[in-house]
């Protein structure tokens, strides 16, 4: 840890300059500076292609002057004054706002909560993780054709003029294989912030897995049936509808169907949905959210209750209302906006592979779902009449239409297993009669 | 000079200036920089490749050391990579019919508001207009001796207008992106057509999923052309040996009225001067008359795969290249827009476009309009909403059966191995047969 204690002085140094500078001109000022290494290695089919390692390193600077929110961004700190300049001019664009400032610093945790003091930037080991998933995926006939392993070790300092001084360090490892049977094809990934959280044998050997079992599949009429989501296909319609009408800026401003929904139903009561950002080892875990609040569990959706949307110090000054410290960037070009750390679907757990169902592990369009209204209708894939748990006929081709939020209504069961697919932790879920469209 | 079989560097620097208005409240507004670069080294096998944020060119001992830490990373790699033959050459980029730095940020601002204002109507309950202006500057240099730098300046506007009544909420969108200039006078007519969609929308029903036959506008037969052929036919998806496309050159896959090209030597939104390992751009055609032409190459695939043609390299700043699409499009045939109509007789027109995708390995595909109507008699009727189309590649492209002669290309991003890059789409109306379509609709 002693070359990150020396760089954190060295960052201070010049974060302070910046500070001092901005204060001569605007009211307040916050400084979000990252800086990370990265290693990657890629297959070509079974080989590998090609190496990478990346520096990265970006500086966001944000304004408030009489309520004008002002920001710019750079990945050359050296430029730290024009950077400072561009924010300040841009506040001067921005309408005003009722502000009531920047948080005051709070002492917290000094451990970080997603970090691998045993993971290294090491192309070796990147090179070893894709040879244990070559090997899992040996297990069965198909064909490698891509996969991707990576290793990244980044750390955030945040600095504000009411004097936060934050620092945190992240470490991430992330897994990805593809692989093709005649004209089936498998995918499978993994990510975790530590090493031990990854199992690189699996995901070569469910993507090869997948790749065999959807081969020779056969068609189904068009008709009302019984599914089961996995994870992975939950997260594609959850992530790209539910989640961002849970906003609070686009609940204030006109954007979600769920504005006028608190203390209604909105799910079935067995369900819980919320935000839990202090969870050990999950990939979206922080004790301080982007604009330096601090964070804690944000639940969403209590025994099927919608009980709260997410805000961030902006909206949340605007409309009369509390952070919610769910302010995330992205990246550190992005200005600090609403979203979520660890999103987690939870409730009552039971078997929900007892009866026959089609079970679909992934879905493809779920990005062009309509994220006003829900209706969606998305390409299956990787689905299979699945009966006591096993895998039986693959499904050819279909196609899947419904409402991201009505089905929430229709959740008939959650599966014992969870997985973590980007910042959303979830379980498979049970609909009893979902529209499935034959080719 | 480095004792390496080659070597490239891609370094750009640039700015992007955004607005941001959300129901008459400017949210923010302002101009951030980057600069970014990305060295590619090549050895005895695979790449080793160095990304580097906040990069300062430089040379001798210190250009060595880098060129030898790529070279060292690239001691993991098996593979033993070959570069095709190419042709080298940059293209002029066309010029700017109005510089947008010569227009303040105020001014664009309020330009920005009147489109955004444009979008009112008593059940919009929320307006939302967007204006990015980026601008990079881009240099190149390999182990050849090849050097080139060019300026590029893409920017446009998106406006959103969400409406709602008795808990229906829908949204219309417009969008204009260019690499020709300043663009935002004078545009109220896509706050108000935005506006238009969404309300309409409120009154739209839902389709029944099956088979039919389907219309498709001129953005969304683009997207058609960019998901169901233009991906499947990316060399480095061929050379792997994921897309139902490979082995198929000079296979009929197509009826004969259909031409898919690519070409990044148009002026449109995809637009690239020299690609991103300095080969000269040059348009292909993927699908000549039904017939599988060419595939779309970086010197890797080209060596690799052959049968098609290299300068299709794209890059985000800093990021390695990947073979990419640019400006996809079907040619136009020789059938009026009205005698399409006349021949789908019944069944739907879908129009606009919410994006798309494509699994090319199994040859499947779906897209999403952004609305439609039925079409009954040859006549457009009811209006429908949330129409997915999907399909298989290999059958769906015999099942198009007339092409129009209205062809226009719409801007949009691309995604792609977790880089996003500028592309536009385009096609005349075309009419697709056993249009497999997705919708909740009861009857």
């Amino acid at each position: 840890m002693s070359s990150f204690s020396t760089r954190w002085w060295v960052a201070v140094d010049w974060i302070e300059e910046v500070i001092r500078e901005g204060r001569r001109s605007v009211d307040e000022l916050e400084v979000f500076y990252v800086e990370g290494t990265s290693v990657s290695a890629d297959l070509k089919r079974k080989n590998v292609n090609l190496a990478t390692t990346s520096r990265e390193c970006g500086l966001g600077i944000r304004t408030i002057h009489n309520g004008r929110i002002g920001s710019s961004s750079t990945n050359d700190p050296g430029t730290w004054r024009d950077c400072l300049a561009a924010a300040i001019a841009s506040g001067k664009l921005a309408t005003a706002q009722t502000w009531s400032g920047l948080p005051d610093p709070v002492s917290l945790p000094a451990s970080p909560l997603s970090f691998d003091p045993a993971l290294e930037c090491d192309p070796g080991l990147a090179r070893d993780l894709l040879g244990q998933m070559l090997e899992g995926a040996a297990e069965h006939p198909a064909e490698i054709t891509a996969g991707s392993a990576s290793l990244s070790i980044s750390s955030e300092t945040l600095a504000n003029s009411h004097g936060i001084r934050y620092r945190d360090h992240y470490t991430g490892v992330s897994l990805s294989l593809e692989a093709i049977e005649r004209q089936s094809t498998g995918y499978e990934f993994d990510h975790a912030s530590s090493l031990k959280d990854v199992d690189p044998r699996n995901v070569g050997e469910k993507a090869a897995f997948f790749a065999c079992k959807s081969a020779d599949g056969k068609d189904i009429p068009t008709g009302d049936y019984p599914v089961v989501l996995s994870p992975l296909a939950y997260a594609e319609l959850l992530g790209n509808v539910f989640v961002p009408a849970l906003n609070g800026r686009s609940v204030h401003s006109g954007r979600s169907r769920l504005a006028q929904s608190l203390g209604e139903t909105i799910a079935d009561p067995r369900i819980t949905m919320y935000d839990d950002p202090l969870l050990p080892r999950a990939s979206g875990s922080t004790w301080w959210d982007a604009e330096g609040t601090p964070t804690r569990r944000i639940d969403f959706v209590r025994d099927g209750v919608l009980r709260t949307f997410a805000y961030d110090l902006k909206t949340a000054y605007r409309y009369d209302k509390k952070t919610t410290g769910s302010a995330v960037r992205g990246g550190f070009g992005g200005l600090p906006a609403i979203g979520h750390h660890n999103f987690i679907v939870d409730g009552e757990r039971e078997n929900i592979l007892d009866e026959r169902v089609i079970y679909i592990h992934n879905v493809v369009g779920a990005h062009t779902a309509n994220p006003m209204s829900g209706d969606f209708s998305v390409e299956i894939s990787n689905a299979f009449w699945m009966e006591d748990g096993g895998f039986e006929e693959p499904v050819r081709s279909a196609m899947m239409s419904g409402n991201v939020f009505d089905l929430h209504k229709d959740i008939a069961g959650m599966s014992r297993e969870t997985r973590a697919v980007g910042s959303l932790i979830l379980p498979s879920i049970r609909l009893n009669e979902q529209r499935i469209i034959g080719k | 000079m480095p004792d390496v079989k080659y070597y490239d560097l891609r370094h750009v620097t640039g700015q992007v200036t955004h607005i941001d208005i959300d129901n008459g409240i400017v949210e923010s507004a302002g101009t951030s920089f980057f600069n970014k670069a990305v060295l590619r080294v090549l050895d005895r096998t695979g790449w080793g490749i160095i990304q580097i944020d906040n990069f300062t060119p430089c040379t001798g001992r210190k250009f060595e050391d880098l060129i030898q830490s790529a070279r060292k990373l690239a001691g993991i790699t098996e593979e033993i990579v070959e570069l095709g033959e190419v042709p080298h050459g940059i293209l002029p980029v066309p010029p700017l019919k109005e510089d947008p730095r010569a227009v303040s940020i105020e001014e664009k601002s309020a330009l920005l508001a009147e489109i955004e204002e444009a979008a009112r109507h008593p059940l919009v309950t929320n307006r939302r207009a967007n204006y990015v202006e980026r601008i990079e500057q881009v240099r190149f240099t390999d182990s050849s001796a090849n050097e080139y730098s060019y300026e590029m300046c893409r920017s446009g506007f998106n406006v959103l207008a969400v409406a709602s009544q008795n808990g229906n909420v829908q949204m219309g969108f417009e969008r204009e992106h260019s690499i020709h200039g300043f663009d935002l006078r004078h545009r109220q007519d896509a706050g108000k057509s935005a506006a238009e969609i969404a309300v309409s929308l409120l009154d739209a029903g839902a389709v029944k999923g099956g088979k039919m036959r389907a219309v498709l506008d001129p953005e969304l037969a683009g997207v058609f052309a960019h998901e169901a052929v233009g991906h499947a036919s990316e060399g480095d998806l061929i050379s792997e040996g994921n897309s139902v496309l490979k082995g198929r050159t000079g296979e009929k896959i197509a009826s004969e009225i259909l031409t898919i090209v690519d070409d990044p030597a148009l002026s449109e939104f995809g637009f690239d001067p020299v690609d991103a390992e300095g080969t000269k751009v040059l348009r292909t055609e993927i699908i000549s008359r039904g017939v599988v032409n060419a595939f779309l190459h970086t010197r890797e695939s080209l060596a690799a795969v052959g049968n098609g043609i290299a300068g299709h390299a794209r890059a985000m700043p800093g990021e390695p290249p990947l073979v990419r699409m640019s400006n996809t499009f079907i040619e136009n045939g020789d059938a009026k827009k009205a005698e399409i109509f006349e021949e789908c007789k019944n069944g739907i027109f879908l129009a606009g476009s919410r994006g798309g995708q494509v699994d090319p390995g199994r040859g499947i595909f779906q897209f999403n309009a952004e609305y439609g109507y039925l079409v009954e008699n040859g006549e457009c009727t009811k209006m429908i909403r949330d129409v997915s189309l999907s399909g298989e590649i290999l059958s769906t492209l015999h099942r198009i059966t007339l092409c129009g002669n209205d062809r226009k290309m719409s801007p949009g991003y691309c995604g792609k191995g977790g880089q996003s890059v500028p592309v536009s789409d385009g096609a005349p109306h075309v009419l697709l047969l056993d249009a497999v379509v997705g919708g909740s609709g009861l009857d």
